[in-house]
């Protein structure tokens, strides 16, 4: 399995304002992956294997964000002890929902970082993270039969 | 004394330079465009292809907000010189053997030439193109 150390690891000291973005991307990607834990009790069997995949996916991304900071001297944010969810999950419906808003907030924070850097580098890594964020919250939104399934420009705030 | 003597060339070749060549075209002109044609044929498959109206007419308006979104912004930097280039009346684009299949390979190609603008522009731009990119790829969800 490849790393996903592939976000810049070189990077010199980061300007406080992509070093900001880059930390609040990592706290939508705490968040992120507490979300897929609390939900997936609520979701039925053939949920699985894309709640496997979108908790994966998130830990990967934290992993490699905080690896990224902390080569670039910054300490990374650690995750909080725990997130109130905008409604209470209850039951299939609240919980896609929240999937929804959990994969929605992480593609505003990526596009934060794409409009905070110059780094070609650091844009390729928060592009890749705003794609694959807006394509599992379109799957989810599908699934729970929402429409439109995807907004026309993801990550817009 | 000397200040003066050293001001001359300068005033010199202000008055004798040539004028700036045209700036090279706006790289999110070409996204626009494929946008504004992308809107076009989803339109026309929307409208040939029952099964298809709901998925391609979402497509279609998603692709027609890239154009406008993406247009503003050539607008915005550099302004039209005449009121609004009226966009050519083509008449609807022919709808392809696999309408879904050719719409698919539309976005992938549209995700495409826009993620590899995206190292390259001014913040603003990046941002905006790299959600134009995402809707790209997240609408090909919608055909799936």
């Amino acid at each position: 399995m490849i790393q996903p150390s592939s976000s810049p690891s070189s990077a010199a000291a980061l300007p406080a304002e992509a070093s900001d973005a880059v930390q609040a991307a990592l706290g939508a990607e705490h968040a992120a992956v507490w979300v897929y834990g609390l939900v997936s009790a609520f979701l039925p069997a053939g949920l699985d294997a894309p709640v496997a995949a979108g908790m994966a996916a998130h830990r990967a991304r934290r992993d490699a964000t905080e690896r990224f900071l902390a080569a670039a001297g910054s300490t990374p944010r650690p995750a909080e002890p725990a997130y109130l969810p905008p409604d209470p999950v209850t039951d299939q419906a609240s919980a896609l929902a929240l999937l929804v808003t959990a994969e929605a907030d992480t593609t505003v924070a990526w596009r934060a970082v794409l409009e905070r850097t110059d780094s070609a580098e650091l844009r390729a890594a928060a592009l890749e993270a705003l794609t694959t964020a807006a394509v599992r919250a379109a799957r989810w939104r599908k699934a729970a039969g929402q429409s439109p399934v995807t907004p026309a420009l993801p990550g817009q705030p | 004394m000397l200040r003066a003597v050293l001001a001359a060339p300068v005033v010199l070749a202000a008055c004798t330079s040539t004028p700036p060549p045209p700036p090279p075209p706006d790289p999110l002109a070409a996204l626009a465009e494929t946008a504004r044609s992308d809107a076009a044929l989803a339109a026309a498959i929307a409208a040939a292809v029952p099964a298809l109206a709901t998925a391609a007419g979402s497509v279609s308006s998603a692709r027609a907000e890239h154009a406008e979104a993406l247009q503003r912004e050539v607008d915005r930097e550099r302004p039209p010189r005449t009121s609004a280039s009226a966009p050519p009346s083509s008449t609807a684009p022919a709808v392809p053997a696999d309408p879904g299949a050719a719409l698919v390979t539309a976005l992938t190609a549209a995700e495409s030439s826009a993620a590899a603008l995206v190292g390259s522009l001014p913040r603003y731009r990046a941002g905006l193109v790299g959600s134009v990119a995402a809707g790209c790829a997240s609408l090909r969800e919608v055909l799936a």
